[in-house]
C-alpha cells in the first residue's frame, strides 16, 4: 500500500523544484530566494549572463551542493538524500566533465552503458561518429569542447527521464548543435523527457523550450512560457511630448537624443497594453527574446 | 515547407498557422492535400513538437485543417474556394504595413518602391 501511494505522489511530484533557495561564495551572493518548479515533459531553458548563477542553480536544483538555504527536491524527493532509483533516471552534463579521463570515449560509454538499463548503444555508436570523436582517444586528451561532447552522448544514451545541460552549446559546432536541438526536442515531445537546459544562446532556446526563465545577479527575474513571453512584452516608443505619460516599467527604459522615451512594456491581466500605447504618435514593436533578454540584462 | 524562423518576436506556432492560411488561400495547398507529421515538422527544423501540435490545433479549430483518421492532418474540404481575393489580401495587411513603415524611414518615394514590387511580382 505505502509503496502504491509513494509512486502515486511520484508521479505528480515535479521532476525539479526548488522553494527560497539561496546560496553564495566567499566573493558574495549567488542565488537568491530563488522558486522554480519544472513540470514533467517540458524543456526549460535557463538564460542569464556569465556569472548570473545557472550553474549554482543547477547543482544545487540535482542535490551536487548544499545551499545556504532552501528546498531542493527531484522527483519529489530532497535532493540532498537522492535515492539510487531516482538517480538512475537522471542524466545531467556539466560545463566541464572531468570523471573517468583514463578510458578511452569508446570504452568510458561500453562501462557505463551497463549501469542503464534503457542503454541505447546503437545511438552512442552513430553519434561518437557524426560528432566526429576518435572513440580511442583517452578522454583526458580530448579538448574541452570534444570531452564534453562525448559526456553529452552518455546523457542521451541513457534514455533518462531528466535530462539537465550546463551550457551544452558551447562545445558544438553547428551541425552537433542542431542535432542536439532536434534530440532534445524529439525526446520530449515523444518520450515525455523533462529537460533543463542553461545557455546563454537565445536562438537555441526559442527553437526547442517550452518555458523559459531568465536568472539575473542571482534571481529569477522571469519564468513564463516561450510564447506567452514572446506575446506578452513589446517595446513601446513615446515621442518627447508624450514622454511624461509614460506608464511603470520594470526595464528596458532609455531616454534617447531627442527626447523621446522608449521602455518594455506589458500586457495586463486581459491582455490589453498599458493605456499609453493608444497616446498619438506612440508606437509599439514586438519584441524578441533576445531583445528582451538584453534589456532586462542589460 | 514551412520557413520557421525561431528569433522572431512572432511566436513560431503563429509562423506556422500564417504560412499555412497563406498556401491554403493562395491555392498551394488544396482540399484534401496531407500534412507532414507533427514529427516531421520538429525533426526538420529541430523545434519542439508541441509547437507544431498547437499551431496544427489552431488551423484545425479555425477550419483550415481537418483530422483524417490514421492519416494525420489534412486540408480541410471547403477552405480554398471560400477565400474571396479580400480575405486573402487580408493575409498581406500585416506585411504590407511593416513594408510601407520601412519605405517611410528610407525616406522612399512611394513611386519606386512600387515600380520594384511591380517587378518583383512579375517575376
Amino acid at each position: 500500500m505505502n509503496a502504491v501511494l509513494r509512486s502515486i505522489n511520484d508521479n505528480h511530484a515535479a521532476p525539479l523544484a526548488v522553494r527560497g533557495l539561496s546560496h553564495g561564495y566567499e566573493d558574495g551572493q549567488v542565488l537568491s530566494h530563488v522558486d522554480l518548479a519544472i513540470e514533467a515533459g517540458s524543456v526549460l531553458g535557463l538564460i542569464g549572463r556569465n556569472g548570473a548563477g545557472k550553474s549554482t542553480l543547477i547543482r544545487a536544483m540535482l542535490g551536487l551542493l548544499q545551499p545556504h538555504a532552501g528546498e531542493c527536491t527531484v522527483f519529489g524527493e530532497a535532493a540532498l538524500k537522492l535515492s539510487d532509483r531516482s538517480k538512475a533516471r537522471i542524466a545531467y552534463v556539466p560545463q566541464q566533465p572531468d570523471a573517468l579521463a583514463w578510458l578511452s570515449a569508446r570504452q568510458m560509454l561500453d562501462y557505463v552503458g551497463r549501469f542503464y538499463p534503457t542503454w541505447d548503444a546503437a545511438y552512442a555508436k552513430t553519434t561518437l561518429e557524426r560528432w566526429l570523436i576518435s572513440p580511442n582517444k583517452l578522454l583526458g586528451k580530448l579538448s574541452p569542447g570534444e570531452r564534453q561532447r562525448v559526456d553529452l552522448i552518455r546523457a542521451l544514451a541513457s534514455r533518462p527521464e531528466l535530462l539537465v545541460l550546463d551550457e551544452p552549446a558551447a562545445a558544438l559546432d553547428p551541425v552537433a548543435r542542431r542535432d542536439l536541438l532536434r534530440e532534445i526536442a524529439l525526446r520530449a515531445g515523444e518520450a515525455g523527457t523533462t529537460v533543463l537546459f542553461s545557455t546563454h544562446i537565445v536562438s537555441d532556446l526559442e527553437r526547442v523550450a517550452s518555458d523559459i526563465a531568465f536568472l539575473h545577479d542571482g534571481k529569477l527575474l522571469l519564468h513564463c512560457g516561450v510564447d506567452e513571453t514572446k506575446e506578452r512584452f513589446a517595446r513601446l516608443w513615446l515621442p518627447a511630448a508624450m514622454s511624461a505619460a509614460a506608464p511603470a516599467s520594470v526595464f528596458g527604459r532609455h531616454r534617447h537624443e531627442d527626447g523621446s522615451l522608449s521602455l518594455v512594456v506589458e500586457r495586463d491581466a486581459s491582455g490589453r497594453w498599458p493605456e499609453a500605447c493608444a497616446l498619438p504618435g506612440a508606437r509599439i514593436d514586438a519584441l524578441g527574446l533576445e531583445d528582451l533578454f538584453v534589456e532586462i540584462a542589460g | 515547407m514551412f520557413a520557421i524562423q525561431p528569433s522572431s518576436a512572432e511566436p513560431i506556432y503563429r509562423q506556422i498557422v500564417e504560412q499555412l492560411r497563406r498556401l491554403i488561400a493562395g491555392g498551394q495547398l488544396a482540399s484534401g492535400d496531407l500534412l507532414p507529421s507533427v514529427r516531421d515538422v520538429a525533426g526538420f527544423h529541430a523545434i519542439n513538437p508541441m509547437t507544431v501540435s498547437r499551431a496544427y490545433g489552431m488551423a484545425e479549430t479555425e477550419g483550415l485543417l481537418e483530422r483524417l483518421r490514421g492519416k494525420g492532418m489534412a486540408v480541410a474540404a471547403t477552405t480554398r474556394s471560400t477565400a474571396t481575393q479580400a480575405q486573402r489580401m487580408a493575409l498581406l495587411e500585416t506585411q504590407l504595413q511593416a513594408l510601407a513603415r520601412h519605405a517611410r524611414e528610407l525616406e522612399l518615394p512611394g513611386d519606386a518602391v512600387l515600380r520594384r514590387l511591380g517587378k518583383l511580382l512579375d517575376e
